[in-house]
């Protein structure tokens, strides 16, 4: 498990060695020769993918949309490096969260953009999807049988409607500040029961 | 991947369930894109949501629910069999193949009670399981109880009394009682 007592996003991504290895791979995606270009293209694909589709899972809340988001934002990501529109290679994340932002804006609004992306370099897209395992429910239900009753409550209602505090925390009278610490406390319990991260 | 300054576990589940203002989310969001370990703990995150969303739609978890919760559900196109009790009520009840769950209302006046437990009887009385310090809401006069329904379609006929105990300084106090005549599933 991760820990942290303070965050500092920026700072961290510009030094974090997969930060360094990605910026390497976009200047090979912009300069370097075909073949190498291929490889670093595929590489950052892998890397990416599995980050983008989460970004898509947050923020449209659909595993299908998301995998439509992996897709496009790639897209637009290699065709913007093999261009040379990112300047510096070390901003390749701000410039990936910029696509982000704009690709789910358009398959919100069901435009057109996307159908066109795909028309055009779907089969030209190195996407090696690898499938996931997935959490193990049985363990997870007797995780969650094991937590004291209003952190059941809490983790259940606020994880399936994915939904902050304010609303869980108005309909079982509690704070909103009692109810993120009732959160973390079984998500932490959860987490102990589970063995970790899978 | 290693990172130097990890995302903190809460802020992931806070920015998870969109509860961060938009520049915190923004930073995370790029630090995430940029990072291999914080994003395989966002991962582990999605997993459990998508975990817990698939017990629920099954009806497994034994738990207090609201009544928005229940709507949300039943919205879902979730066919759910309820009992609504009055204090000190009692039902015929069963379970079938096509119910998806199985949820009891029970009334009570829960006005003054700072923790609430409760209690699952047989037939005569003697205590068979206890759920403490249930989460309610005083206000609302009732008391949602999911039952596993893949426990309940086990069950064999049999008649169990559930009591609502109010628990403070002084002791227990009953609040309410109702009694459930079960026909097992065929």
């Amino acid at each position: 498990m991760l820990q942290c007592s303070r965050m500092e996003p920026a700072e961290a991504f510009e030094h974090s060695p997969d930060a360094v290895e990605a910026a390497e791979l976009a200047r090979r995606v912009g300069a370097g020769s075909p073949r190498h270009a291929r490889e670093a293209e595929e590489e950052l694909c892998r890397r990416l993918a599995p980050r983008i589709r989460l970004y898509g899972l947050r923020h449209l809340r659909d595993e299908h949309a998301a995998a439509d988001l992996v897709q496009d934002v790639l897209l637009v990501t290699l065709d913007g490096l093999r261009a040379g529109r990112l300047r510096e290679p070390e901003k390749l994340a701000s410039f990936v969260l910029g696509v982000c932002r704009m690709v789910v804006i358009e398959i919100r609004r069901a435009g057109a953009r996307r159908a066109r992306l795909l028309e055009q370099y779907r089969g030209d897209l190195p996407l090696a999807a690898s499938p996931r395992p997935l959490l193990d429910t049985d363990r997870l239900r007797a995780c969650l049988e094991r937590l004291p009753a209003r952190e059941r409550s809490v983790i259940v209602m606020s994880f399936y409607e994915e939904r902050g505090g304010d609303e869980v925390a108005h309909a079982l009278d509690l704070s909103p500040a009692n109810v993120r610490v009732i959160r973390h406390r079984a998500v932490g319990r959860l987490r102990d029961c589970l063995g970790g991260k899978q | 991947m290693s990172c130097r300054s990890p995302v903190p576990a809460a802020r992931l589940v806070d920015y998870w369930l969109a509860e961060l203002p938009d520049a915190e989310a923004n930073a995370i969001e790029e630090h995430l894109l940029g990072c291999g370990g914080c994003s395989s703990e966002l991962q582990w995150i999605a997993d459990l949501a998508g975990g817990i969303r698939r017990l629920t739609h099954a009806g497994v978890l034994r738990m207090i629910i609201t009544p928005e919760f229940l709507s949300r559900l039943e919205s879902e196109g979730l066919r759910v069999r309820q009992y609504a009790l009055p204090a000190g009520g009692g039902v015929a009840c069963t379970v079938t193949d096509q119910d998806d769950l199985l949820v009891a209302r029970l009334s009570a006046d829960l006005a003054g009670a700072r923790r609430i437990d409760l209690v699952q009887c047989d037939h005569e009385g003697r205590e068979l399981a206890r759920i403490e310090d249930l989460p309610f809401h005083a206000g609302r006069g009732e008391i949602l109880v999911q039952e596993s329904i893949e426990v309940a379609r086990a069950l064999p006929s049999h008649v169990m009394t559930v009591k609502l105990l109010s628990i403070d300084d002084q002791g227990e106090k009953l609040l309410a009682e109702y009694t459930f005549n079960h026909t097992a599933a065929r």
